[in-house]
């Protein structure tokens, strides 16, 4: 059955000795498959759309969108509303979309290109996912941040210490760069 | 063709069961899971990962064999959506001349005439249970594997269209949308189905009459199959639609079914633990042993092909054609999952995975562990035969590559006609492969 990873593709450029691989069940994805089921997932979205969330197509290319998410209530990223870069690989939904926050955050989880860190947009990533749920996570993430598994450690170490500090210099970038 | 579909799909309502979860459209050729969430042909093969393991996308429950379509659920969905299901197919064509791969074709016909005859033959009152216990039972038209016509028939490749226009249209003029309970009965049974399990090979049964032979490998009636890992999970969609469809006599068979499990209160329980040892048997040898990477077995669905892999020699399609060794061994008929025109005269050569390839992914992957010195000692032995030069796809000049050991024209032969010498057969199989052959 076939080869379907991009991670296998990485490899095997890596392994630049052999190029081919002894794939017997090869199959690639048809570009339209991915297209069809964006559209589907568009559809989705502005018939029910997560709340405080919104996502759309750039411009004439399916395959950029662009995110808002209103900071929630309650957490330091209240009012904010951050814009998020989504490109989708043209073999999804088998392979994550690239999520990245155009807007500075305060977070220990983003780093200040505006990565992500969220496993189920890496390893835990499953074809079953939407946009939709993919939004859902990192809206949590904004009330529950992951100081286990940061990106920016300082802010976590920070978060983990002093929380009341940690809010007041989120609360101050959402103000300066949410805003 | 867009807007055919888009018109099909306004047409006729779509229940949310019956849509896929990877490509939210309406399920084509379903593949019900181990645990028994569907999916489309398409999106459970592209869904897999050809290095290890692949997991459920909804529940990420793992399984190691992409199993067969459903034919039950495939006849009923073009049943109930003559429309959108026609629309489906040409759009999934497309893609598949796109990808020079293609799913299996089914033929209606036969489905039915096999499904009336079996009809007929469940005369006999034996309750289903000690059926599917005595491993010896043999199904009365054994010689007629039902799922699979297209090896008698060797211009099916992809030609979907083409073959659905000569079968007689009752399947799909008009809104023939009301199904029956001749269309969803148990394999074994042949009542309406209670809380269906679907086997690798695609069959449905009831829960309950499956329960009870979770000690050994699970067999289908129909077509003599094995099951790997134990009892597969109800698909609760396809349950809970024939709850809604048919309330009276899913309720007549709930009272029936439970009034048999109060008389024999033993057996379910031990199926967890026989399919938990199972599973790390497959994981453990997954680490240690021969694996095939982004190779299928043909019969079984074993993907990656852990163990001994067999490729054939005479198969022109781009996706091969491969078996794992015991399903070489069992010599089966089974055409392709993808329509290969494969026949049993086919010769086939066993083939060693490509070591330099495996290793590096595993390096990558960190599937290395303690058991890596064992595992370099092989590569640095194989490697001076492999060396480790691309590998181009035509498959001309493989036998430079991919140190393959042709096997002699005769045994070949005898491999096809008759059963081999255990010897041949490579004590590893047994050890490392938990399916047993037929």
């Amino acid at each position: 059955m076939g080869t379907n990873s991009t991670g296998m593709m990485m490899i095997s450029s890596s392994l630049s000795t052999s190029s081919a691989s002894t794939s017997t069940w090869a199959s690639t994805t048809s570009v339209s498959a991915s297209g069809k089921r964006i559209q589907r997932e568009m559809a989705e979205l502005n018939m029910d759309p997560p709340p405080n969330c919104s996502a759309g197509p750039k411009g004439d290319n399916l395959y950029h969108w662009v995110a808002t998410i209103i900071g929630p209530s309650g957490t330091p990223y209240q009012g904010g509303i951050y814009f998020l870069d989504i490109t989708f690989p043209s073999d999804y939904p088998f392979k994550p979309p690239k999520v990245v926050f155009k807007t500075r955050i305060y977070h220990c989880n983003v780093d200040s290109t505006g990565n992500v860190s969220l496993e189920i947009l890496k390893d835990s990533w499953s074809p079953a996912l939407t946009i939709t749920k993919v939004l859902l996570a990192i809206r949590s993430i904004f009330t529950n941040p992951d100081p286990y598994n940061p990106l920016v450690s300082g802010i976590a170490l920070l978060y983990m210490t002093d929380r009341a500090k940690h809010d007041e210099l989120a609360a101050e970038w959402t103000l300066r760069f949410a805003k | 063709m867009e807007d055919q579909n888009l018109d099909a799909v306004k047409s006729e309502e779509i229940s949310d069961s019956f849509v896929c979860c990877v490509c939210l459209d309406l399920l084509y050729k379903p593949i019900v899971l181990h645990c028994g969430h569907v999916s489309c042909f398409w999106c459970v093969h592209k869904s897999m990962s050809g290095l290890r393991e692949s997991h459920c996308p909804i529940c990420r429950h793992p399984y190691n064999h992409f199993p067969t379509v459903c034919q039950m659920l495939h006849f009923l969905l073009l049943k109930m959506y003559p429309l959108a299901y026609k629309a489906r197919e040409l759009q999934i064509l497309e893609e598949e001349k796109e990808i020079g791969s293609f799913s299996p074709q089914f033929d209606a016909d036969a489905y039915n005439s096999q499904s009336k005859r079996d009809l007929e033959n469940s005369a006999c009152g034996e309750p289903c249970v000690e059926q599917l216990e005595s491993s010896s039972y043999i199904l009365a038209n054994d010689a007629n594997i039902p799922e699979q016509t297209s090896d008698e028939n060797p211009e099916v490749t992809g030609i979907a269209i083409d073959r659905e226009k000569k079968t007689p249209q009752n399947w799909h003029n008009g809104n023939c949308k009301q199904i029956s309970i001749e269309d969803v009965l148990c394999a074994a049974c042949k009542q309406l189905l209670f809380r269906p399990v679907v086997l690798n090979c695609g069959h449905v049964y009831c829960e309950s009459c499956t329960v009870g032979i979770a000690d050994e490998t699970i067999k289908c009636q129909v077509c003599q199959s094995s099951h790997p890992k134990g009892l597969p999970k109800v698909c609760l969609e396809f349950g809970n639609f024939l709850q809604e469809q048919f309330p009276e006599e899913y309720a007549l068979r709930r009272d029936a079914v439970q009034l048999k499990q109060v008389d024999s209160k033993n057996g379910g329980q031990t199926t967890s633990s026989s399919e938990s040892s199972k599973q790390g048997d497959i994981m453990s040898c997954s680490i240690d042993s021969k694996v095939h990477i982004h190779v299928g077995c043909d019969v079984c669905g074993m993907y990656p092909i852990v163990g001994d892999r067999y490729r054939c020699k005479d198969c022109v399609e781009i996706i091969g054609f491969d078996l794992c060794g015991d399903c070489y061994n069992s010599r089966s008929k089974l055409p392709g999952r993808f329509n290969q025109k494969h026949t049993p005269e086919h010769k086939f050569e066993l083939v060693s995975p490509n070591t330099s390839h495996n290793i590096m992914l595993r390096l990558v992957t960190g599937q290395i562990d303690g058991g890596s010195t064992l595992f370099i000692t092989d590569y640095a032995s194989e490697n001076s035969e492999n060396g480790s030069t691309p590998r181009p796809l035509s498959g001309v000049s493989e036998e430079d590559t991919e140190n393959i050991m042709v096997i002699p024209a005769t045994s070949i032969d005898d491999g096809a006609e008759e059963d081999l010498d255990d010897s041949q057969t490579t004590n590893q199989i047994s050890t490392e492969n938990p399916i047993e052959p037929h």
